[in-house]
């Protein structure tokens, strides 16, 4: 009876060790940051502040903030932030206790509000002005004895501003690709057609080009049509393009595709704007019709793509060499004896 | 037949209309959150709470839930938070499950790899990116350095090499899972960190155009030295930067 009330206690005493203790000691970096993305038209001389939420799910540790520049990297939505600051936008924190640059605790399961200041300078040149405002922990203690990389983690959230004086925004863009990404493509006398096996996933790119000063947003469809009269159109998603700067858009709905199973490596070596899938049989017309906002101009592009058995044929036309050879040969053993 | 049979009879046919009833029209409704194949939106329409903020230099208003999301407009300026698209509150997130990778006392000929997952949500970004660049290569206090790997044949910050031989010697990284760079063909393919050192750019290593929550992608760093190398405990920082799309 002793023995059981021992056991008992040890297990209840376990219990509670394992229910106050933190389960692994491994260095866990987990943050959040809300908003993702702030977008701003301002005119010189204003100041404006915004909220930002940081949330520390991991271990506790010691955060820095700062504000750096950004360039668009390619035309998937990528960026490269710049490693100095510029610009004429002046950046500050509004908390009492904390300081852009000046690192600052955050325990675990807490968030904390970041009061972000923007001040544009009077006489700040009218343009587009990119910032990512940054959270960044800093790196464990090294591992005495032992090779060991350490991560330092951070966590952006990217801040998109127009300064404008009269609120006038520069609209310029233009459609740079329009295509689909071929499987086959005959030779030039057939007019480059494209074309795909049936089942095949269709890949189709829109590429936009912005050559204004300020950032954009495409609004518009691609409409496919067949030549059996069926008819589908695909919302584009009105992401931003920024000035002087390209970017596939997306459309939806779009098939996904699993970039896990190699024989879609194809695919996913580029962006897509779409991916058609289902059964397609023919040839088919897909045009786009896009604006930039009200009272902007109308930008219109199309393109085509067959779609046949191309693996059937092939396949029906060996049987039939190899049935004709199996034919020819029959009859010459007959003729001979 | 009995009056017993006849309301057996009849209780079962009511059951069998009222079942057809039921597979005939099956569309049950869900309070649920509104998807498509390429987009989710979380939490339809919530709206939690709302305040004012006023001073001399600005006028703003700050909700919690989806009008949170919408335009604030003063005079002087517009403010969009958020992507406009998606009207979701779910917060952008980035986690390292480890970040002090130990690759132990490293002995010669013999590689030694460790690893850590990266993981994002960002149900409420249209779609996000993870760099990584090294410090420095893999150094000690008093600058012995392992350097960036050249895998078997060849592979630089960009590009994946095979590396398997024993023989081939360096430090650098494989990844595996979700929305990893596409020239990480499989498990046994490296390439090497950017050097902030030697004035490099960071690499992408994680990157998706579509909204998703829970992209997870597994990095092996890998380190192999030869019987040359100096002895020591060998250090270095990575830099891990995950950003929103715009």
């Amino acid at each position: 009876m002793n023995k059981s009330k021992i056991i008992i206690s040890l297990l209840l005493l376990l219990v509670f060790i394992g229910r106050f203790i933190p389960s692994s000691f491994a260095q866990l970096a987990d943050l959040s940051i809300s908003p993702p993305l702030i977008e701003m038209a301002i005119k010189p001389g204003k100041v404006v502040l915004i909220a930002y939420t940081l949330h520390n799910f991991g271990d506790p540790t010691v955060i820095t903030t700062k504000v750096l520049p950004f360039e668009p990297k390619d035309s998937n939505g990528n960026i490269k932030i710049k490693e100095e600051f510029e610009g004429p936008i002046r950046f500050s924190l509004d908390n009492n206790d904390i300081q852009l640059d000046k690192p600052f605790f955050l325990r675990t399961k807490t968030s904390q509000q970041l009061l972000l200041r923007m001040r544009v300078p009077e006489g700040a040149p009218a343009g587009d002005y990119y910032y990512t405002f940054i959270s960044e922990t800093q790196a464990p203690p090294s591992l005495d004895g032992n090779t060991s990389p350490r991560s330092k983690v951070a966590i952006g959230s990217n801040i998109l501003i127009t300064v404008t004086s009269d609120g006038n925004i520069e609209v310029k863009g233009r459609i740079s690709k329009f295509n689909v990404i071929p499987h086959f493509t005959l030779p030039k006398i057939f007019n480059n057609l494209t074309i795909f096996d049936v089942g095949d996933k269709i890949p189709i790119i829109l590429t936009l080009e912005n050559t204004g000063n300020n950032l954009i947003k495409p609004y518009g469809n691609i409409i496919m049509k067949g030549s059996f009269g069926e008819i589908a159109t695909y919302d584009l998603i009105p992401q931003n393009i920024l000035a002087h700067s390209q970017r596939t858009i997306l459309a939806t709905p779009s098939a996904m595709i699993d970039c896990q199973d190699d024989k879609n490596m194809r695919l996913c070596k580029a962006s897509n704007t779409l991916t058609l899938a289902g059964f397609f049989l023919g040839n088919y017309k897909l045009s786009t019709t896009i604006n930039f906002g009200e009272n902007t101009g109308i930008l219109n592009a199309s393109t085509s793509f067959l779609v046949f058995p191309v693996k059937l044929t092939i396949g029906l036309a060996i049987m039939f060499l190899i049935l004709y050879l199996i034919f020819r040969k029959v009859r010459s053993t007959e003729s001979e004896t | 037949m009995s009056h017993v049979s006849c309301c057996i009879y009849r209780s079962t046919f009511a059951l069998i209309i009222f079942a057809l009833l039921i597979w005939v029209n099956p569309h049950i409704a869900h309070a649920d959150n509104l998807e498509s194949t390429q987009y989710r939106i979380e939490f339809g329409n919530v709206n939690l709470g709302a305040k004012s903020q006023t001073s001399t230099s600005y006028n703003l208003d700050t909700t919690i839930g989806q009008t949170a999301f919408g335009q604030f407009d003063s005079t002087g300026y517009i403010i969009k938070a958020g992507f406009q698209y998606i009207h979701s509150i779910i917060p952008f997130r980035f986690s390292l499950s480890s970040t002090n990778i130990n690759l132990g006392a490293l002995s010669p000929n013999s590689p030694s790899t460790a690893t850590t997952n990266l993981t994002v949500t960002f149900g409420g970004a249209g779609a996000y990116q993870v760099t990584g660049i090294e410090e420095t290569p893999l150094q000690t206090q008093t600058g012995s350095q392992i350097p960036d790997t050249s895998c078997d044949t060849s592979c630089d910050e960009t590009t994946a090499g095979q590396w398997i031989s024993n023989s081939a010697y360096g430090f650098g990284y494989n990844m595996y899972g979700l929305d990893i760079p596409a020239t990480f063909s499989s498990t046994d393919y490296y390439r090497r960190f950017p050097d902030r050192s030697a004035a490099e750019s960071p690499a992408l290593i994680m990157s998706n155009s579509n909204v998703g929550t829970g992209r997870t992608a597994t990095m092996t760093f890998k380190a192999n030295i030869s019987s040359v190398q100096p002895g020591g405990s060998y250090q270095t920082i990575i830099n891990f930067v995950a950003t929103p799309s715009y």
